[in-house]
């Protein structure tokens, strides 16, 4: 787990690092004349491989946003069910968002469906973002029926 | 469509506000609730559908990388140790007067609220530096832990902040117009709070005492030692407002530039890179989350026709521009009590929005005010999560003397509230000026 979630953080980090390179130059490219054709696609691609690994890690670290108001005051075996309805409305959220895409992916397979300038496969991207939800989903499932520590 | 009413959406706003306060994640109780209604809205397929559709669009927009690289500088700037010395620069330049590490702090939290976007880290990161130096110099507590508390609620309003990144994805409203207005805003707050401390310190100069004045030669190296900084925040935010670049643009030159300033002061390791990546995919991905929830429940209140009807009702009172912010605020303020901000942004943004479009106000000016009260929430009980953080901080010091610290600046953002509301040009001469 630790050698996959260290690739992860690899992976993200590149993507985000190679995104912002791509924007700098197309913006030196931009005020010198010799403009960088297709850095928005590429930018997209390296946020989407980004934001979906980062969809991941929030999950794994358990990170969440929420409101802590009524939750922080809970203690034993009530606080260790409020967070498990959490978790597992969590899975019902993110397989909902799984099935729609999965939904459009299936739609939209034959229509070679690619960018407006470097003809980036949007099909294969959307098949990335799939699989990352899937690992959530797989992740969730895992949260959810690990024992309560003591 | 089988139940697109008003009603559906004002059921689907009650469930909403009881699933975040049940502590449910802000995500996923605004996606299950926006799902949901759609569902009941426009039928299972359509709402099914709908979610994909906002998952994919949403991972894919380029505006939306601005986020993680703000983010991923912000981390590598930390580990250049850029709060220490933001916060030595300032204390070296006024630290001797009487009140000045106060004043100092709060340039800190600036400067730091100027590179990371964030109320809750500027709190605790510039509270490690600025505290333990306040208390060693006999400041009171309640002087030193309410200063870093309230300075710590500029991360928020100076840009980039990341509330308004956020605000601007979901609003759908331009982050460089959005981050231009919040300058004189954050500025005049942050010379708010050092005319609280100035008032303070005058009427009882005993909680702050005068400190030993730094020669000129330390004053110069402390500020070399921030000028790289400075220089590269000056580039990115200068570029942003004078319309050189984008802010997804500028976040990039950004996070560029805090890689070679890191490598520069030899502080960047494999390590620290490996670090400041994972948290900065962690943070993103918490935020992210919320972002796609967001949407798909702005999607269903607008399908409900909820803000159409909300809006109408409000006209109807004839109350007039003033009166209807005022309420607005206040139930802002009420909603800041038990919410915390981001629940706050993404649960009212969709309702208050058009009603204060309504009433002649710019969905640009209404981010930067709804970013306003929600940095309130983070200093008043009984979330006041900046009070916890400093509490984290120092152990010793109890919250309720912390909370009687952070008052008279609670105060001050009454008054800077209401200003904001009176003066709108505070949030929109700027862009106006810069032609944005």
């Amino acid at each position: 787990m630790m050698r996959a979630q260290t690739i992860m953080v690899w992976t993200g980090g590149i993507a985000l690092v190679t995104a912002a390179s791509l924007n700098v130059l197309a913006v030196i490219g931009r005020h010198t004349g010799l403009p960088l054709k297709g850095a928005i696609e590429l930018v997209q691609v390296g946020v989407l491989v980004a934001g979906s690994l980062a969809l991941v890690m929030a999950t794994l670290a358990r990170n969440h946003a929420r409101v802590h108001l009524i939750l922080d005051r809970l203690t034993g075996t009530r606080r260790v069910v409020a967070d498990r309805i959490c978790t597992a409305l969590s899975i019902v959220f993110y397989l909902l968002l799984l099935s729609g895409s999965l939904w459009l992916a299936r739609d939209l397979w034959g229509s070679q469906e690619v960018s407006e300038l470097l003809d980036v496969p949007w099909r294969w991207m959307r098949g990335f973002l799939n699989a990352a939800l899937v690992v959530v989903i797989a992740l969730l499932v895992r949260q959810l029926t690990e024992r309560a520590k003591p | 469509m089988i139940l697109a009413t008003p009603e559906t959406g004002l059921v689907g706003l009650v469930l909403l506000f009881a699933m975040l306060l049940c502590g449910v994640p802000i995500g996923v109780s605004l996606g299950l609730v926006g799902i949901g209604g759609l569902v009941f809205a426009l039928g299972p397929e359509a709402a099914v559908v709908k979610a994909g559709v906002v998952v994919v669009e949403t991972l894919t927009r380029y505006e939306l990388g601005t986020l993680p690289l703000f983010m991923l500088m912000a981390h590598l700037f930390f580990s250049a140790n850029a709060s220490r010395d933001l916060f030595d620069a300032a204390a070296k330049m006024v630290g001797h007067r009487r009140g000045g590490l106060a004043y100092a702090s709060i340039g800190g939290c600036a400067g730091f609220g100027a590179i990371n976007g964030s109320s809750l880290a500027t709190a605790a990161t510039i509270g490690l530096v600025a505290l333990p130096e306040m208390r060693q110099r006999g400041y009171s507590d309640a002087l030193a832990t309410g200063t870093v508390a309230a300075g710590g609620t500029l991360g928020q309003m100076l840009p980039p902040s990341g509330a308004l990144i956020v605000y601007g994805i979901i609003a759908e409203q331009s982050i460089g117009k959005l981050f231009t207005a919040t300058l004189i805003p954050g500025i005049s707050q942050m010379l708010f709070y050092c005319v609280v401390v100035w008032l303070l310190v005058r009427w009882r100069p005993s909680i702050a005492p005068v400190g030993e004045r730094a020669s000129w030669a330390e004053r110069g190296r402390a500020l070399l030692r921030i000028a790289d900084m400075i220089g590269l925040l000056a580039v990115v935010l200068g570029g942003i407002v004078l319309g050189w670049f984008s802010p997804s643009e500028a976040s990039s030159i950004g996070t560029a530039g805090a890689l070679l300033i890191t490598t520069w002061r030899r502080r960047l390791t494999r390590e620290v890179l490996f670090r400041a990546f994972s948290e900065t995919l962690r943070t993103s991905g918490l935020i992210f989350l919320v972002i796609i929830g967001a949407i798909i429940f702005s999607v269903f209140i607008s399908v409900t026709g909820l803000t159409d009807a909300v809006g109408q009702a409000v006209t109807a009172m004839n109350l007039g521009t003033i009166p209807t912010l005022l309420v607005v605020a206040g139930l802002l303020l009420l909603l800041g009590s038990v919410l915390d901000g981001l629940a706050l942004m993404l649960l009212t943004t969709p309702i208050l929005l058009p009603i204060v479009q309504g009433v002649g106000m710019s969905p640009i000016w209404f981010g930067i005010f709804i970013t306003r009260a929600m940095e309130i929430g983070f200093v008043h009980p009984p979330l006041g999560m900046n009070l916890y953080v400093i509490q984290g901080v120092a152990k010793d010091v109890p919250l309720n003397r912390i909370f009687r610290g952070v008052l008279p600046f609670l105060g001050s953002d009454l008054v800077h509230l209401l200003l904001l509301i009176l003066f709108p040009a505070m949030a929109l001469w700027l862009p106006t000026m810069f032609g944005q």
